[in-house]
């Protein structure tokens, strides 16, 4: 690994392409640190999610065997793009066998990156992440010796298991889903403070009657009252559950009674593993964020020389904004002209209150009345700053742009292959097959409701005397059979109590005295959110 | 940044002991089931298939979820639900070795056969090839210190004098070799086909590599002999492919074994090996026979000699007379192979130390 230092034509490059990002375009970044790297070396990044160093783990060890054997035998390109991890600073790394061209579009495109993390909703940009992680992997490996090498393989397969259920990000995250007795207190004395005394009523007689007559609206020992109700009914560990939880990972490394070490390994795979929940929720935006502001930058830097070969460029441009049917999920393609249309929208202005009280269709089609103190790219700033990707896609994508940008176009083997439906298809030509495009951007919001994945959320936390209940959010599709038993196991392991799962009409039981199925009345979701809106056990079993 | 270089390389060890466990309890399996059919196989790697690893989580259980589900399935290009990975052939063998607790074969002709080398490894000042880096690095010296080099005086000449020079001396190495001939002797009489020639074959190939491992590929010499009423010597091809239907006498092809093992080698310095494979139907005095040539011709000269009978039936008597004169010999071996799954029983009775 080499700092950026040490190739100085690369080093001018990345500061051209800095004052383009942040004096031209007036980008909000935070500090990019660029690395140059092997290929083998960013091969192994990949597999360490993106951070220098990582615990001794057997899955990253499969998967860097896998491919380096995938490269060794040609099934694999040993080139890879860009990769970045924002933050504040933010680390990126650049390939030493890319071209200069490729380097400068790799920085121009990390810039688009740092700003989108630092500006969004979400805010994905924070302090020293990086060197955060890595004081987490030291933790994790002095964990390492204090359980001994067989204990650490086991717990660290254990929390494997509990991966995929990571979700800061989720209506049902740890915030919104569990009251602890610190954030009772809080709440408690914010509460208390910000009684106000309500205005003084005008002195008519003297003191005594004003004390009289003064209405006493504001009960605050009735609040208090009810709150410490709430807190009788907290269990002892000190917290309790509000609503149904999804951030399961999040929930085991707050409460599982875990020893030093087991809480090193569950806080690195959290940490290290919790930001590819914002990644999905906002990749569309996201990456066509990057690609507009890459190519702004490149054009500025082709403009005074600094790189050449702007054909080469437009041709892996093109390469990589391909576009590709909605359910594979271009987001360099997608997002990008999504951006591009969304500034067109704002410098027409078309996002107007009167274009859209406009009624003569006529007119609205002809429409091209801008705003003057209105700057587009502020505007589309504005939307980074409050929404993700499925307000992007609601908002914005219309069965014309799913026309335009081919979201509905298939080719003919693919469609064969999916058994494509004559009445779904508006026409066909030899290679390509065009779907009607008004179910699409359905389909493509229906994708961030679940991610491709079961929903799976705690619905209970002392469940038959300290059992940890799961429920699986019914949608009409069973869970992998064989799979239920050694996942309940190893969070078993984790919770060190029993772990119940709820689905359908099934409950699924792996206790210290064994693995048991049985049949019960399910609940719907609903139900046990209700239930536990109310503070009421959200499922009994029979 | 407190690192110089990012690698996965300790986790890959990790991964790799736990093959390495996975590995072992695969070697019989390999070997049972393996494609370790060709007899060239010695030296390149094997690729080893096993099951995926894959931590358990709840997913959904009709794979993939339609159109969608575009991240679904395995790693990136490793087949589906299975693991590739590539084994030195010379690694497998050591596994095998101590899974079976295989001894190391006699290596005889230790010290009687020397392999001569010669290395560069010293040098002198006299010699055929000159060491131009280190005879430079020697005038350079010499030329700074007669001052002949000075660059400060603007002198730049290095002045290469005969003392100066250094060349490669060779050196005489010698190390041990090893020889070995192996006689693969069948009969054909009898009907080789499926099952039976597919155990024939996977318990001579294992042979021929286990062979080859411990001498060193280019230090054995294989060679397949095949009998029906005559006995004559047969390509490795040929070996599986011939058969006849009619009589058989056995003891003509450990004659012709014994005749060129004693016409073409030098018994002072070759290992001999003989393994003969057939289905133990003999007739006549062609058993006795046998045993007698056993006795009197290969047993002082072999390493080893094993006779197995694939599939035998009542019929088979091969065995029972040769184990009636050599009991537990150190170098007659008798075995019976009735299926795939003996095959490891009469691979350890072939070649382990002390018969049982």
């Amino acid at each position: 690994m080499l700092s950026l230092r040490s190739d100085p034509k690369l080093f001018e490059l990345a500061q051209r392409v800095e004052f383009f990002a942040r004096e031209k375009f007036n980008m909000t970044l935070p500090e990019m640190r660029f690395f140059i790297l092997d290929p083998m070396e960013f091969a192994a990044l990949l597999e360490k999610n993106v951070y220098p160093t990582s615990p001794i783990n057997i899955w990253e060890g499969k998967k860097i065997a896998n491919k380096k054997h995938r490269i060794e035998t040609g099934q694999e390109s040993a080139l890879y793009y860009e990769v970045v991890q924002t933050g504040n600073p933010s680390y990126a790394y650049l390939n030493e066998t890319n071209s200069a061209l490729t380097q400068a579009s790799v920085m121009a495109h990390v810039a688009g990156h740092c700003e989108f993390s630092e500006l969004n909703v979400l805010h994905d940009s924070d302090f020293d992440r990086t060197e955060y992680v890595m004081h987490l992997v030291r933790k994790a490996n002095l964990g390492r010796q204090q359980m001994g090498e067989r204990r650490y393989i086991d717990y660290w397969n254990a929390c494997e298991s509990a991966l995929p259920f990571i979700a800061p990000n989720s209506q049902y995250n740890l915030e919104n889903s569990i009251d602890k007795e610190t954030s009772m207190v809080a709440s408690a004395v914010e509460s208390h403070d910000v009684v106000e005394p309500g205005e003084e009523p005008i002195s008519l007689v003297d003191v005594t009657l004003n004390a009289l007559l003064k209405t006493d609206t504001a009960k605050p020992f009735v609040e208090m009252e009810k709150k410490r109700d709430l807190h009788e009914a907290m269990s002892r560990r000190g917290y309790s559950l509000r609503a149904p939880c999804q951030d399961i990972l999040g929930f085991l490394r707050q409460y599982a009674p875990t020893s030093q070490a087991e809480h090193a390994v569950l806080d690195y795979l959290y940490t290290a593993h919790m930001h590819q929940d914002f990644v999905i929720r906002t990749q569309i935006m996201n990456e066509g964020w990057a690609m507009y502001w890459e190519k702004k930058i490149m054009m500025e830097l082709f403009a005074e020389d600094s790189v050449r070969g702007a054909i080469d460029y437009a041709k892996v441009f093109s390469g990589v904004c391909y576009p590709r049917p909605y359910f594979q999920r271009n987001p360099y393609h997608l997002g990008y002209h999504m951006w591009l249309h969304i500034e067109d929208l704002y410098r027409e202005g078309r996002m107007s209150l009167d274009y859209h009280e406009e009624t003569d269709l006529d007119t609205k089609k002809e429409w091209k009345k801008p705003e003057e103190e209105l700057n587009p790219q502020e505007c589309m700033r504005h939307l980074v700053k409050t929404i993700t990707d499925y307000e992007f896609l609601r908002r914005f994508l219309t069965p014309e742009l799913v026309e335009k940008f081919h979201l509905n176009r298939l080719d003919q083997r693919t469609a064969q292959q999916l058994g494509i439906k004559n009445e779904d298809v508006i026409r066909a030509d030899r290679q390509w097959v065009w779907l009607h495009p008004e179910p699409i951007k359905n389909e493509m919001l229906g994708f961030f409701a679940h991610y491709y994945r079961p929903r799976i959320y705690i619905i209970d936390t002392n469940f038959m005397d300290g059992g940890l209940l799961l429920m699986h959010r019914d949608d009409g599709r069973n869970l992998r059979a064989d799979w239920i038993r050694p996942t309940l196991n190893n969070l078993n392991r984790i919770w060190k109590a029993p772990v119940y799962l709820l689905s359908k009409d099934k409950l699924y039981a792996a206790r210290a005295n064994g693995y048991k199925e049985s049949t019960v009345k399910g609940i719907t979701f609903e139900e046990a959110a209700e239930r536990l809106s109310q503070q009421q056990q959200p499922f009994k079993a029979a | 940044m407190d690192v110089d270089r990012i690698s996965s390389d300790e986790s890959e060890g990790f991964f790799n002991d736990f093959i390495e466990e996975q590995l072992n309890d695969l070697v019989e399996d390999i070997i049972n089931e393996g494609d370790l059919d060709r007899t060239d196989a010695s030296g390149s790697d094997l690729i080893v298939e096993v099951d995926d690893i894959e931590p358990p989580t709840l997913v959904y259980g009709d794979q993939g979820g339609g159109a969608g589900a575009g991240q679904g399935g395995g790693e990136p290009g490793d087949e589906k639900g299975k693991l590739k990975f590539e084994v030195p052939f010379d690694r497998f063998m050591e596994l095998v070795a101590d899974k079976l607790r295989l001894p190391n074969l006699l290596k005889e002709g230790k010290g009687k056969i020397k392999e001569v080398s010669y290395e560069f490894k010293t040098f002198g000042p006299v010699g055929v090839l000159l060491d131009k880096k280190r005879t430079f690095k020697r005038a350079l010296r010499s030329s700074i210190s007669t001052g002949v080099y000075c660059p400060k005086e603007g002198r730049f000449d290095v002045e290469v004098r005969r003392k100066d020079r250094r060349y490669k001396v060779p050196q005489r190495v010698e190390t041990p070799k090893y020889k070995a001939v192996v006689f693969y002797m069948g009969d054909i009489s009898y009907s080789t086909f499926g099952e039976r020639l597919e155990l024939e074959k996977r318990l001579l190939n294992f042979t021929h590599h286990w062979l080859d491992f411990n001498y060193g590929k280019n230090n054995v010499e294989h060679r397949f002999f095949v009998h029906d009423v005559e006995a004559y010597e047969v390509t490795p091809e040929q070996f599986y492919q011939v058969s006849n239907i009619g009589g058989t006498r056995a003891s003509l092809v450990f004659d012709l074994v014994s005749n060129i093992a004693f016409n073409e080698y030098d018994p002072a310095t070759t290992n001999f090996y003989g393994f003969y494979v057939g289905d133990g139907e003999l007739f006549g005095n062609d058993a006795k026979e046998i045993v007698e040539i056993l006795k009197e011709q290969l047993h002082p000269m072999f390493n080893r000699l094993a006779l197995v009978e694939i599939q035998p039936s009542r019929m088979s008597c091969l065995n029972t007379e040769v184990s009636k004169a050599f009991g537990s010999d150190r170098v007659v071996r008798t075995c019976a192979l009735k299926n795939k799954s003996e095959i490891i029983k009469v691979i350890k009775r072939m070649f382990e130390a002390r018969h049982a």
